[in-house]
């Protein structure tokens, strides 16, 4: 149909990637308050915020530390961006947008670089 | 932590939330002085809260927006690197500003992000550039009217320049930005005002990450207190959005100034 806008795959991914970093943080901070209320003992805060490796890796070995969950979430939400720029640069590379696929690059480069310096 | 205390934060970021929404700000500018002026929470803290606030209602808004193509993917992606780079130097500055001194320059926020408000509601642009006149021309159905408009980009380098600006405010306040992103990608770039409401909203969770693991790294973020305040503020946003669509902006947003002028006095002087 003339004028008919064609939906391009990048939104539909990109939208699926926001969606997914929002609950999956979502559910793990919810489940990280439930663990905490329900918990007998006193839940201390470390110290310092724990490193995100070593956050994942607790959680991928099933630990239900309110916490560990607590901060997974938030975590799981702050790499939601990230995600999401990565997913720019694959969708423009599909189009194969070269100018905006490297931009895109560039952003997630600038965030990795952020991210590396903050946790060094 | 008391239950009173877990259902003030998640009420308090719910108004916030919705707060945002109605005003199309993030939830950041109340956030910050609910957080720092009823909660006692030392300003970095504060700052750190609502930067995650900021990621969940920008990735959460934008989910929708992108789908519906309302938002310009490429003048984003543009606009992006320089609000990324002003977001993560106003991280590294934060970290080297006492929270007293923060507290002011957040003060001092609120009383431009009172007069932005209130000017904008003035001079908003309701034309646009056409396509053929500007860079990354895109096209999006107006569900209010059932428009397509379409529309490209003028003055871009300029519009990145208030971008830079903006996002160093949000890496050093823990604000989105949007209030000075909106007015510029209309009045400056001739963006439609739908448009650029949706594009800040979706440049916005960007820029809050680019600072998001500089107070991280510097254990300003508590979970017992982030983790409820974020939760409160998706659900207001939600929620605010659904309460825009049937009553008039211009009246709120005089009475939300005049608010955020009271809570700017009360910060600078406490």
């Amino acid at each position: 149909m003339e004028g008919e806008i064609t939906h391009h795959p990048i939104e539909r991914w990109i939208s699926r990637i926001l969606r997914f970093g929002v609950w999956s943080s979502a559910t793990l901070m919810v489940a990280g308050l439930a663990a905490a209320w329900f918990s007998t003992s006193s839940l201390p805060l470390p110290e310092e915020n724990p490193s995100p490796t070593r956050v994942f890796r607790d959680l991928f070995n099933g630990s239900l530390d309110p916490v560990v969950l607590m901060f997974a979430g938030l975590l799981m939400l702050m790499l939601t961006p990230f995600l999401r720029v990565l997913t720019a640069a694959a969708g423009f590379a599909a189009e194969k947008d070269r100018k905006f696929t490297i931009i895109s690059l560039v952003i997630f480069a600038m965030l990795a670089g952020e991210l590396l310096y903050s946790l060094r | 932590m008391t239950v009173e205390s877990f259902l003030l934060l998640v009420a308090g970021g719910g108004i916030a939330g919705t707060i945002g929404a109605l005003l199309g700000l993030g939830g950041g500018v109340f956030l910050v002085p609910f957080l720092s002026l009823v909660f006692d929470l030392p300003m970095h803290q504060a700052v750190a809260t609502s930067i995650l606030a900021v990621i969940a209602t920008s990735s959460a808004g934008a989910a929708m927006n992108v789908e519906r193509r309302v938002v310009n993917l490429r003048l984003g992606m543009v606009l992006e690197i320089s609000t990324v780079i002003g977001a993560i130097l106003g991280g590294i500055t934060a970290n080297m500003l006492s929270g007293q001194t923060l507290s002011r320059v957040f003060a001092s926020l609120l009383i431009i992000v009172a007069f932005l408000m209130i000017w904008r509601i003035r001079h908003l642009r309701l034309g646009h550039t056409p396509p053929e006149d500007g860079l990354f021309p895109a096209t999006f159905k107006d569900e209010s009217t059932g428009e397509t408009i379409a529309y490209a980009s003028k003055r871009v380098p300029l519009v990145s320049l208030i971008a830079l600006v903006a996002g160093n405010i949000s890496g050093l306040l823990g604000v989105g930005g949007g209030i000075f992103k909106v007015p510029a990608m209309n009045i400056l770039a001739g963006v439609p005002i739908k448009a650029a409401t949706a594009t800040s909203n979706f440049m916005i969770g960007v820029t809050a990450a680019a600072s998001a693991f500089i107070y991280f790294s510097h254990g300003h973020i508590n979970p017992f207190i982030a983790c409820p305040a974020v939760l409160g503020v998706l659900a207001g946003s939600f929620l605010g959005v659904n309460i825009n669509r049937r009553i008039k902006g211009g009246a709120l947003t005089w009475i939300f100034a005049i608010v955020l002028l009271a809570i700017s006095v009360r910060m600078f002087t406490r």
